[in-house]
């Protein structure tokens, strides 16, 4: 059986480009086998064919997984895995008489998001304003020696791409709660 | 009834009101799938994450209660409170649907 490895990075309110490129994946002849490191997928050869991947993150679903996985499977979903918290279905388009996804309306969606919002987004903002932030003004304020400028310089990275993500999850929450 | 319920309840989702509609009788949540795809004649198809979400968190809301489970099948039926939300969204839709008769 044919494999392969792709590395691919998703931020926290991305999961819906990560589905569509699981899909692109799966319509190419790669189904998905498993995650095995933030970022790292690894595919097997399949038959081409057009799937539906769907994410959800559900804590108390994980913790009981059996009753959890089984509404999805008697709806039609396989279950894949659990992977930082985020559970991975999919289903072929064919078993399908609409457009499906794990949820059907934007309140779920905008649930969905919020629990996102509570396990991750949360730590990362304590991170930012506790650290990052007041760190990357620090090493401005010092900068003498090439220790610091290094400092300084992976700070401020760091500070973009933290406001990278914050901006694009706000507008993401933005989007799903106005529709 | 709280101002949380009544925040959150009060008009409520239409996946909400078919899963309070269905849990007048023991079900679970595949089980108000089918009844509601039958109802409303394969117009509405309700999702696993959805149908989840939304049990899990009436049933902390204390508007549904975990009867038991057949085979990894959660089994709910309504609650007092359950009933009574039921009872409150029943009459809004009554309403509405009054009015859109009456007003042309």
């Amino acid at each position: 059986m044919r494999k392969k490895i792709m590395v691919r990075f998703f931020t926290i309110p991305e999961y819906e480009r990560e589905c569509l490129f699981l899909q692109e994946q799966h319509r190419q002849g790669w189904k998905l086998v498993s995650v095995y490191f933030p970022g790292i997928y690894r595919f097997e050869a399949c038959e081409p064919e057009e799937v539906v991947y769907q994410l959800d993150f559900n804590e108390e679903g994980r913790k009981e997984l059996h009753s959890y996985v089984q509404i999805f499977r008697d709806c039609g979903w396989e279950y894949l895995f659990s992977f930082m918290g985020y559970t991975y279905f999919r289903k072929p388009v064919k078993a399908m008489q609409q457009e499906e996804g794990i949820f059907c309306d934007d309140a779920s969606r905008l649930d969905m998001m919020r629990r996102v919002f509570k396990s991750r987004m949360i730590p990362l903002v304590m991170l930012f304003v506790l650290v990052i932030l007041p760190q990357t003004f620090l090493q401005a304020s010092q900068r003498d020696g090439s220790l610091h400028s290094f400092l300084f310089y992976t700070y401020v990275v760091l500070f973009a791409f933290y406001l990278y993500i914050f901006v694009r999850f706000f507008l993401h929450y933005r989007r799903v709660s106005r529709q | 009834m709280d101002t949380h319920i009544r925040k959150v309840y009060v008009p409520m989702t239409e996946t909400g009101f078919y899963i309070l509609l269905c849990l007048q009788q023991p079900m679970h949540g595949y089980g108000i799938v089918q009844k509601v795809r039958e109802l409303t004649e394969g117009t509405i198809l309700l999702s696993p994450g959805t149908m989840y979400g939304s049990l899990s968190k009436m049933e902390k809301d204390g508007l549904i209660v975990l009867l038991r489970e057949e085979e990894k099948r959660k089994v709910y039926q309504l609650t007092d409170l359950g009933c009574e939300v039921l009872a409150l969204e029943k009459e809004r839709i009554v309403r509405l649907y009054r009015n859109m008769k009456e007003v042309r």
